[in-house]
């Protein structure tokens, strides 16, 4: 081809010009505005810009030192990177980036933050956070306890995966706070279990499925862990054949099943009390301390003079006192077998290993018995225990105080042993009494006759 | 010696089925209470045991009340209302128990077939049957199954209460277990009330009969 320079050499560098700016428009609108997993988009990006950093720190003006980073993999690994940075923070919407790197005095710090952060959560998790709402954490928050944890010390809202992520077993957030007891789980068969179903990368949706810390305690609407009958119904909501079971060999299984949590007999070696809970028979519920009016502590300790532990009249004294609350001596006890440790009470292990042998609990002096708390529910559910002397659960006075409890012959009073004996005494003694009395009786008798009868000595 | 008929088949089969079934529960009863102290067999044989047992009782006893609700023989569990007649014959019989019968006296009470029982047996059989027999088995059956039975529990007063007044009936059984047969050996000859609770036929002095 002739070149043709000067008319053509001007259209071949406007054809340059014009493929590059179509190049670049390309390269700029293949940049998503939106993000997809793993790719952030463009306006998180230019947050990300300084919040990725690492260390981005900031001093507020209380002088505290305030970390600002943000892992960028992390989010944009996330569910909430479809959201993006100012779905949450939508103040930002529309700052100004540089004036926003300057206004340190605003900081916060991070627990005041996130906790003012949950009416973000709400507008999205509705249901979720009314069920947190509900909960033991929520109420510990509410008092002022800076330990207890919001939504974002479970779930990091900068990483924060589906539903369906499987997490090792150690890497529950629960273990932030909890960490002796995830480690106690780890160990036992449930946590053997979820291991190997984490390691196999598939945790199946049926009974099957071993459980991790929420299943039993529920994600949200966590309470203490002594509410009525809650832990028991998490056990059998998949052992649903263990009733049955059990009924194969226990006498009284439902019985048991009320007086006794699972774990008391399915985790070998550990210690066991008797904890008696203040109950209303009136209304048929547990009784529950009111907010701001503790009675509890201030009763026990009146009644527990030496501070030895609740003696039988103490313990009697200290019924009457709540019976004055309830009307028609409503206010009983009720007696429930547990674990000392809520760490140990973890260590579930297989049932070959449970405790099948009834004289562990069914005999007089077993170890069973000679822990034994009083306690009361606190508004939040947790309870509020004292100790008590192990004779009240065998004194005479029981069958009035303690009339809601017994184990045969674990705790059986003394005072209808010595009766018993007494009978056995009575019983045997009598007869051989009475046949000795007769047999010495009639041979003086007939000693006498004989002696009439001899003949008269000759003279 | 004269026989009288005293002790139809009914009462005969009713009192040797008590009889065994006592001593079972309160073997079985010990067992289950004192297994730290007592090893006759299991814990858990012990229970299944004395619940089988208990229900035989149950039973057995409703054998004996339809027994005497039916027949005219009830006046033999008729109680003495006047206490001046009834402290005299109990005093008398003690007197004889006491004494009498050592030195060979003849038993104050007369055995019928409307009267066989002497004042002291009258007031403890009614008591034993009426009363301790009704409770043990009440309280039993509310242990046997205290969850089924939770509302029945907690009108007597919860499960501590229902247990000692079953441990209570238990001790009073056990003095019975021992007393009873001791004085039914107390016949003309050891054997002869036995001998009768098998046959029906009581012996009588002929004197006696008069």
């Amino acid at each position: 081809m002739k070149c043709t320079k000067g008319k053509w050499s001007g259209f071949a560098a406007n054809a340059n010009l014009l493929v590059f700016f179509m190049l670049a428009l390309f390269l700029i609108g293949s940049i998503p505005a939106h993000a997809t997993f793993g790719v952030l988009s463009k306006d998180d990006k230019a947050c990300l810009n300084c919040h990725a950093k690492k260390p981005y720190d900031k001093t507020n003006a209380k002088g505290d030192s305030v970390s600002l980073h943000i892992n960028d993999k992390k989010f944009s690994e996330s569910v909430h990177n479809d959201n993006g940075c100012t779905d949450c923070h939508t103040n930002l919407e529309k700052v100004d980036i540089k004036k926003h790197e300057k206004s340190n005095n605003k900081l916060i710090g991070t627990r005041t933050y996130s906790v003012a952060a949950i009416k973000v959560c709400v507008e999205c998790h509705k249901k979720t956070v009314k069920q947190y709402d509900d909960s033991l954490h929520a109420s510990l928050v509410r008092g002022g306890n800076e330990e207890a944890p919001i939504c974002t010390d479970c779930h990091d809202p900068h990483s924060v995966r589906a539903e369906s992520a499987i997490a090792p077993v150690d890497d529950v957030p629960c273990g932030n706070c909890h960490a002796k007891i995830v480690k106690a789980y780890a160990g036992s068969i449930h946590g053997h279990a979820r291991t190997k179903q984490v390691e196999a990368g598939k945790i199946p949706k049926d009974d099957t499925k071993a459980p991790i810390c929420s299943d039993c305690h529920k994600s949200h609407s966590i309470l203490a862990a002594v509410a009525q009958g809650r832990i028991a119904n998490s056990c059998l909501s998949c052992h649903k054949s263990a009733l049955a079971a059990h009924k194969k060999w226990l006498p009284n299984t439902e019985l048991h099943y009320e007086a006794i949590s699972c774990s008391t007999c399915h985790v070998t070696t550990t210690k066991r009390r008797v904890d008696l809970r203040l109950y209303d028979t009136i209304a048929k519920k547990d009784i529950s301390e009111k907010t701001g009016v503790p009675m509890f502590e201030s009763r026990a300790k009146a009644a527990d003079i030496q501070g030895l532990g609740l003696d039988a009249l103490a313990l009697q004294s200290l019924l009457t006192e709540f019976n004055r609350d309830i009307p028609r001596g409503g206010t009983v006890l009720r007696g429930r077998l547990e674990l000392s440790s809520g760490i140990e009470l973890h260590q579930l292990t297989d049932k070959s290993k449970a405790i099948k042998d009834c004289d562990t609990c069914h005999s007089s002096g077993t170890d069973v018995f000679q822990t034994v708390t009083v306690s009361i529910s606190r508004p939040d559910g947790r309870s509020i225990r004292h100790g008590a002397q192990s004779e009240v659960l065998t004194s005479p006075i029981s069958v009035d105080s303690v009339k809601g409890f017994y184990a045969i012959g674990g705790t059986r009073i003394k005072l209808l042993d010595v009766l018993f004996a007494i009978a056995l005494f009575v019983g045997v003694t009598v007869p051989v009494v009475h046949m000795t009395s007769n047999w010495l009786f009639r041979r003086y008798l007939r000693n006498i006759e004989s002696k009439k009868r001899a003949p008269p000595p000759q003279t | 010696m004269q026989r009288i008929y005293v002790h139809p088949l009914p009462v005969r089969v009713w009192h040797w089925i008590n009889a065994l079934s006592f001593v079972l529960m309160i073997l079985t009863g010990i067992q289950i209470r004192y297994v730290g102290l007592v090893s006759m067999v299991s814990f858990q044989t012990a229970v299944d045991v004395h619940n089988w047992v208990g229900f035989v009782l149950i039973g057995n006893f409703f054998i004996w009340f339809l027994f005497y609700l039916f027949s005219d023989k009830i006046t033999v569990y008729h109680p003495e209302l006047s206490p001046m007649k009834h402290f005299r014959d109990s005093f008398r019989q003690m007197k004889y128990y006491g004494y009498g019968i050592f030195k060979g006296d003849p038993n104050p009470h007369h055995v019928s077939v409307y009267h066989k029982f002497n004042a002291m047996q009258s007031m403890t059989y009614q008591i034993i049957m009426l009363i301790i027999v009704p409770i043990q088995c009440v309280t039993g059956l509310l242990l046997w199954d205290v969850e089924r039975f939770q509302w029945s529990v907690e009108l007597f007063g919860g499960i501590r209460v229902v247990d000692t007044a079953h441990v209570l009936t238990f001790i009073v059984s056990v003095v019975f277990i021992f007393i009873h047969p001791y004085l039914a050996s107390l016949g003309h000859t050891p054997m002869a009330h036995y001998k009768a609770m098998f046959t029906g036929y009581e012996e009588i002095d002929d004197d006696a009969s008069h």
